[in-house]
């Protein structure tokens, strides 16, 4: 049975177009707000998630958050056991923003957000796991749900080849989802056809290039079923 | 102010990424956490670690009085000194 939800905003960092100013300077005057003494724990991946999710956020205004990352920031975990390996101290703030829910809780932090929020680490299913998520809480009376996919290349002691579980740049998607209102109508359905799209690294520049282009549809397969994306659905 | 004061705010500094800070603008007797610059459970970790490494002071949770010698950059050095002899 076909999902139907309302995409209200969404927003891509970086942007899919060079001439959308994916400069440094732009980057800062999206982190402008975020306090100093939080802004220095956050590395390149938490630098992107925030420019996406921030344009999708009204100041002052909380949701409650969905963030999905396949592998989060598996480099730091990688660094850390390098360091261990070698009998040297890690690093406590390292270790602190390593877990996989870290990006999310600087950005609860920084913007003083006490809504509720998941961070899921979907495997093959890839973007749907973060949708279906999102999609529950709508289910159960969140007006609004803040989605946030971001996935950066896996490091390359890890065997990413023959899986495509990796991509070639930090990518962050960021989705403002309602059941009502103004905004793109969408469904989310499944059927049987089974294939391999890749994972959600992959699939998200699949799915970006799809909310930005003309086409109404878009399947991503997995090895066990496949997700269908509608748009122009109209609202129940 | 000491050296070894002084060598301690560059410390801070560095192990905690503080970019926007500079050694003339920490004061010794000023607060590092609670107010003043604004430290948290963290940094207190990573200054220990830090700390440890440069010189071979370990601050002990179980027995030394914590919230004392991280009051301040001066109790700090206090703790370090008194340590080494």
């Amino acid at each position: 049975m076909p999902q139907n939800f309302i995409l209200q905003k969404w927003a891509v960092w970086p942007p899919l177009h060079a001439d959308a100013g994916q400069g440094p300077a732009n980057q800062n005057a999206l982190l402008a707000k975020v306090p100093s003494l939080l802004k220095r724990r956050l590395t390149p991946l938490a630098k992107t998630v925030f420019c996406a999710a921030n344009q999708c956020l009204d100041d002052g205004h909380f949701l409650p958050m969905v963030f999905s990352s396949t592998h989060g920031e598996l480099g730091k975990s990688f660094g850390m056991m390098e360091m261990l390996a070698t009998g040297e101290e890690i690093s406590p703030t390292a270790f602190s923003l390593s877990v996989h829910n870290a990006i999310a809780g600087l950005f609860s932090m920084v913007w003083g957000n006490k809504l509720q929020c998941t961070v899921v680490a979907p495997g093959e299913e890839g973007l749907a796991a973060g949708f279906i998520e999102a999609l529950g809480l709508l289910q159960e009376g969140a007006e609004q749900v803040l989605l946030v996919f971001y996935d950066e290349p896996l490091v390359a002691f890890y065997p990413a080849a023959p899986f495509k579980l990796s991509t070639d740049k930090c990518c962050a998607l960021a989705l403002c989802l309602a059941k009502t209102g103004a905004g793109q109508g969408m469904a989310l359905s499944l059927s049987a056809m089974t294939g391999d799209d890749g994972e959600q690294p992959v699939q998200l520049e699949a799915f970006t290039r799809f909310l930005a282009g003309s086409s109404a549809r878009l399947v991503l397969k997995t090895p066990r079923h496949s997700w269908h994306w509608k748009k122009n659905v109209q609202a129940d | 102010m000491s050296r070894l004061e002084n060598e301690l705010k560059q410390l801070i500094i560095e192990s905690l990424d503080l970019e926007d800070i500079s050694v003339d603008t920490i004061d010794s007797q000023e607060a590092l956490f609670n107010g003043g610059l604004g430290l948290d459970s963290i940094d207190a970790l990573e200054l220990g670690l830090a700390i440890r490494k440069k010189y071979n002071v370990r601050i002990d949770a179980e027995k030394d009085d914590v919230v004392k010698i991280f009051a301040s950059v001066a109790s700090l050095a206090e703790f370090i000194e008194s340590e080494r002899n």
